[in-house]
């Protein structure tokens, strides 16, 4: 951590807090409890490309499953060692079990990973329902939007059928909304971590971005809203403001071990984060008079259109994205985390590290499986890291 | 056994010197190409180069120059150029190898010359797209994605639509790229020869089932050559009816390319194109490989004849079904009629780390040969490129072991 004590907050900000926490750090029993209260079915997805909007259309609670991080060696039995290890470990949780609350899941082709995962899934029938959207690469055309658009509605004709759980247009709408305003919500806390107006801990803004994709949009926002009214106390610390990229990064263990180097992680250029909570569909009912804007159309516009992934094509605007976050967060430098196996990012890597330091930004990149706080090694070079700032730092 | 025991050398096909002179024909056409100024592009196997012919843009595929450098066994010295670049060494050994090409101009042809552009498809992995990004970066070349969604098993309806579209949109780029016009007669005509080629592979796929099996696996995978990069040209379509006649001939003498032919194989993914030896030396052991995967992601199921009439949308419907765009329940489909078809007595999945959407779902598909046809299979550790990858000693080893196991079933 960084040293920023959380004392002397109102009742109502830590009771927020805490309630995000729990829900951060173990997500599958916030979904247990969602079911149980409210009966409904619930669908796992695994990326930020896949709209949840689809989901709660149907009146189905959607479920971005996270990486657990933990060591299980069963996926050996299904696929090969060399598929990247966050993609194991969502088939890992599954074959344990873990799993067993879905209903069904939706893939999207996000990398060859977890098109291999799908395919075990597929074909083992993990959960009930097992469906893929046919997505787009290219994100940058009018044809990818209005694909999209009809691919989107011919998923969602399968979940109707599969799951005998129709579409309700109004709750589409509804869901849209529900959705931009939790995202909002999370990217004005995001904002005020950045500028330390509300300097929430890495780890903790790691756990409200899971939750934020786990607890009842209504209830996600009532907490967080609570939280931004009343955050916790304490003073930033001397910490050195970073940016945190990479794909997926649910570990909020090792969040909290990067932090206990002396690094503030200010801001987020991640596929679960910021290039998640950017998303803003605003698709609302037309006034009288106007000509309604298709919420398909909306919806497939805002997700193409979000900052891309290194598996999107055309990738470079998120290196615009990473350099703004550096701008606008005042941070000193940006962490790399690239996960072992994850061939675009491999390739993305050189070239954000040239652009940055282009910049004169200076940049260190860490390889992990996503698993645990780190090695005591990867300690010593983030305290080096940090350190290289303290005296007065060079380009790395 | 010894991986390396005394035996008779292998007859070679004739057709394979006369594939040498192609190869050699193509490379000095590229260099002509550059030097005379005329457009060329980089385009990745799910990419038909027939429409490049048909512009007379020179098509030239990174996939068939990677599995040169294989070949002569240099993808550790070019990867390591990559790496000092910063690309990581577990990346696709095709891209180790040509990035470092690309960067340091070292490589079996020298260097190679900058692309007028480049056009990759989605039809395969990931990969392919980062790899000419990349390339893109360095060279600053203007580069083109043709999107093809994922699918099941088929590509159609809105999803046909719009790989048709994105085809469409692919052209009209290259022709706001170079000024060269598409002309659809032009392509038809190129169509033309690309069909008769593609007949005759389909022939030459069906030769393989005689007994004896007139060739190896080592045979056909060079000729995967002008199958990827000639589509279209009247030396493809000679170049392969001389391969086919003179196999039909081994057939008709019913000469046996593994000499007491015992074991009846098929093999899943790309080959070692460093270790193609491996298949003669176990050709000692009455092993043939007489059916792959491979050759069959050019052969009829999944790129069939181009409709003349309409050769847009007809290629859009294999592109969006390519080999490697469909999902498990096809390609355990395929493997099905395979080994029916060919009399196989197990398979080989070779467990290629190069090649993600080939290998992660092999696993799978063996469990379920076994499970439904009772057929064996063994999962062998390799790469296709890099000669590191492959322990040789472990996998001739696994391979003993397999062939005791289809002895055990006889």
């Amino acid at each position: 951590m960084s040293g920023r004590a959380h004392t002397g907050e109102p009742p109502a900000g830590p009771a927020a807090l805490a309630r995000l926490r729990s829900v951060g750090t173990d997500p599958l029993s916030e979904l247990a409890h969602i079911k149980e209260r409210t009966g409904l079915m619930a669908m796992g997805y695994f990326d930020s490309y896949l709209p949840e909007e689809l989901i709660m259309a149907h009146g189905i609670v959607p479920h971005r499953v996270t990486v657990s991080g933990r060591d299980d060696p069963r996926s050996h039995e299904f696929i090969q060692g060399y598929a990247c290890p966050a993609a194991r470990d969502l088939l890992e949780q599954a074959l344990r079990g873990d799993l067993s609350l879905l209903d069904g899941v939706l893939f999207t082709r996000y990398c060859d990973s977890l098109r291999g995962v799908f395919a075990v899934w597929d074909s083992q029938k993990l959960s009930p329902f097992v469906d893929f959207v046919r997505y787009p690469t290219v994100v940058d055309t009018e044809g990818a939007v209005t694909y999209l658009a009809q691919e989107l509605q011919e998923v969602s004709a399968r979940i109707a059928r599969a799951l005998d759980a129709p579409l309700d247009e109004r709750r589409l709408l509804d869901s849209i909304a529900a959705c931009d305003r939790k995202r909002a919500l999370v990217a004005e806390l995001a904002a005020r971590r950045a500028t330390r107006d509300l300097p929430l801990a890495g780890a903790d803004f790691l756990a409200v971005l899971v939750a934020a994709t786990t607890m009842l949009p209504d209830e996600f926002t009532a907490a967080l809203s609570t939280l931004l009214e009343h955050p916790p106390a304490g003073e930033p610390g001397d910490a050195v403001p970073v940016v945190l990229s990479g794909t997926t990064f649910d570990n909020i263990a090792l969040a909290a071990a990067i932090e206990s180097a002396g690094l503030y992680l200010a801001a987020d250029d991640l596929s679960t984060g910021s290039r998640w909570y950017g998303i803003r569909v605003g698709s609302q009912p037309a006034a009288a008079g106007e000509t309604p804007t298709d919420p398909w159309e909306a919806l497939a516009r805002a997700y193409l259109t979000k900052p891309p992934c290194s598996v999107k094509e055309p990738s470079s605007p998120r290196a615009d994205h990473l350099v703004g976050l550096v701008r606008a967060s005042a941070a000193e430098g940006v962490l790399f985390y690239l996960t072992k196996f994850c061939d675009s990012e491999q390739v993305e890597w050189p070239f954000l590290r040239d652009r940055l330091a282009r910049e004169g930004i200076p940049v260190m990149m860490v390889e992990g499986d996503q698993k645990g706080e780190g090695s005591g090694a990867l300690s010593t070079r983030l305290e080096a890291f940090r350190e290289r700032f303290e005296l007065g730092g060079e380009d790395s | 056994m010894s991986a390396t025991g005394e035996r008779q050398p292998m007859k070679r096909l004739e057709a394979t010197r006369s594939l040498r002179s192609l190869i050699k024909g193509y490379y000095d056409d590229l260099f002509r190409t550059a030097s005379e100024g005329r457009p060329s592009a980089w385009l990745n196997v799910g990419v038909p180069c027939e429409f490049f012919y048909a512009m007379d843009i020179f098509p030239f595929y990174p996939e068939n120059y990677g599995a040169a450098c294989g070949a002569l066994k240099i993808t550790p010295q070019l990867s390591a150029v990559s790496e000092a670049h910063g690309f990581s060494a577990d990346l696709c050994s095709y891209v180790r190898a040509t990035l470092g090409t690309v960067f340091s101009g070292e490589g079996p042809y020298g260097e190679l010359p900058k692309p007028t552009l480049q056009v990759s498809a989605m039809n395969s992995c990931i990969m392919i797209m980062v790899w000419w990004r990349a390339v893109q970066r360095h060279w600053e070349v203007p580069t083109f994605v043709v999107d093809t969604p994922l699918v099941r098993d088929q590509s159609e309806g809105i999803n046909l639509d719009y790989v048709e579209s994105e085809l469409r949109r692919m052209v009209a780029w290259v022709e706001g790229q170079t000024g060269r016009v598409l002309d659809l007669e032009r392509l038809r005509e190129v169509v033309r020869l690309s069909n008769e080629g593609k007949e005759i592979w389909s022939e030459v796929l069906d030769l393989r089932r005689a007994r004896p099996c007139p060739i190896t696996a080592a045979d056909i995978f060079t000729h995967m050559f002008p199958m990827v990069a000639l589509r279209g040209t009247p030396q493809y379509v000679a170049h392969l009816r001389a391969l086919r006649d003179e196999i039909k001939q081994r057939v008709d003498e019913g000469f046996a390319a593994v000499e007491g032919e015992r074991y009846r194989l098929l093999w899943d993914n790309l080959p070692p194109w460093f270790d193609l030896k491996l298949f003669d030396d176990l050709a000692a052991r009455g092993v043939n490989f007489v059916i792959d995967t491979y050759t069959q992601a050019w052969g009829p199921r999944y790129m069939g004849p181009i409709d003349e009439v309409d050769p847009l949308r007809s290629f859009a419907a294999y592109m969006g079904a390519g080999f490697l765009n469909v999902q498990i329940g096809r390609r355990y489909d395929l493997l099905a009629e395979l080994v029916d078809l060919y009399g196989v007595d197990g398979v080989v999945f070779h467990s290629d780390r190069s090649c993600k959407p080939f290998s992660l779902v092999q696993v799978e598909l063996r469990r379920k040969l076994q499970e439904n046809l009772g057929i064996p299979g063994l999962l062998l550790e390799g790469d296709h490129n890099d000669q590191t990858l492959l322990d040789r000693g472990r996998a001739w080893s696994q391979l003993e072991s397999f062939l005791e196991v289809i002895d055990g079933r006889r």
